[in-house]
């Protein structure tokens, strides 16, 4: 077979050695992949939180609106929802476990599992989101009792809402990977990158819970 | 050793030795090994800390319900991240990276709170 480089004309470089140091091993690039997600997981840290903070200032300036809605919540629906959630990543922290030691079909169990909770998860905050309509908290609410509560209420749980969305979906993609044998003890990097997106998913309604729910 | 095991070495809390045996199905909790896997001593721990909040927050408040209900949230939030996103294995940069934009928005949160409400 003729080099096709050749054929077309494109000029070759020699095949010069790696520098020391260069993440050429696959060790080196998990590290590497994990500290880029540990940067990205940054950026949605300083998201939430801003979106955090501004509900603590509210919070902070009007007890009173967030104690009427904490009243009116069904706080055991999001208890419930949050054990949900504790028990996915659980899950998740168990198949990660079950793929170290090369157990493919325990890793798609708990995997399964997971993507089981995380589905339930968001479809049981749809229900709180209409019950949360029934009692006239919307996204704005000028002039009755829960002015100003709306906004900054569904703009944290939604957006987290739509992480555990895609969480879930990419927990279906590796999955559907590992039905193709796509990974194995020494080979789950992308399998612990997708965790650390779902802990922290996970903590960060452990924050929402606290601050939203029940402070 | 061979690099690619090393990553393996450094984020696996159970681990192979030579004769094929797991380890890490116990847990040691205040000098008393549990038959149980770190991640499921934290589980049980995070459903326990939460039944305390509800519970909390159910009950008629006290001037140490809320700080209580806070360090509770803190506490669970650090058990994830310390142990299933694997920092008390993993390089203590990935820690700074998680801090920083935490400390940050922290700080920024209380010099807002003495800003006087607008409305």
């Amino acid at each position: 077979m003729s080099d096709v480089s050749q054929t077309v004309g494109i000029e070759q470089t020699p095949q010069t050695p790696l520098p020391a140091g260069y993440p050429h091993t696959k060790g080196a690039q998990a590290e590497n992949l994990k500290f880029a997600f540990w940067l990205y997981l940054a950026s949605e840290v300083v998201i939430f939180a801003t979106m955090i903070a501004t509900f603590i200032v509210f919070r902070f300036n009007n007890p009173e609106v967030v104690k009427q809605v904490h009243e009116a919540a069904n706080i055991l629906l999001v208890t419930a929802n949050t054990f949900l959630l504790l028990t996915s990543s659980w899950a998740m922290v168990m198949g990660l476990r079950a793929i170290q030691r090369n157990d493919q079909s325990g890793f798609i169990k708990w995997f399964s599992f997971m993507a089981v909770l995380g589905t339930i998860f968001v479809l049981l905050q749809y229900v709180e989101y209409q019950e949360l309509a029934h009692l006239g908290i919307a996204i704005y609410n000028q002039g009755n009792q829960f002015d100003g509560f709306g906004m900054r209420f569904y703009a944290p749980t939604a957006f987290h809402g739509v992480h555990v969305i895609v969480g879930v979906l990419w927990g279906l993609w590796i999955i559907n990977n590992a039905r193709k044998g796509a990974y194995s003890s020494s080979n789950y990097a992308g399998v612990e990158a997708f965790g650390l997106y779902w802990h922290f998913v996970d903590v960060v309604w452990v924050i929402l819970f606290t601050f939203l729910y029940l402070v | 050793m061979d690099a690619q095991h090393t990553p393996e070495k450094s984020i696996t809390p159970t681990y192979k030795d030579e004769q094929g045996h797991f380890h890490g199905d116990t847990t040691t909790l205040f000098g008393r090994t549990i038959n149980m896997n770190v991640y499921t001593v934290v589980f049980l721990a995070l459903g326990l800390f939460t039944i305390i909040e509800v519970l909390l927050f159910e009950l008629p408040r006290g001037f140490l319900t809320i700080p209580l209900m806070l360090g509770l949230a803190l506490v669970k939030a650090g058990l994830v991240v310390y142990f299933y996103m694997h920092l008390n294995k993993d390089s203590r940069l990935f820690a700074v990276a998680l801090l920083v934009p935490t400390v940050m928005v922290a700080l920024a949160t209380l010099f807002l709170l003495i800003v006087p409400s607008g409305y």
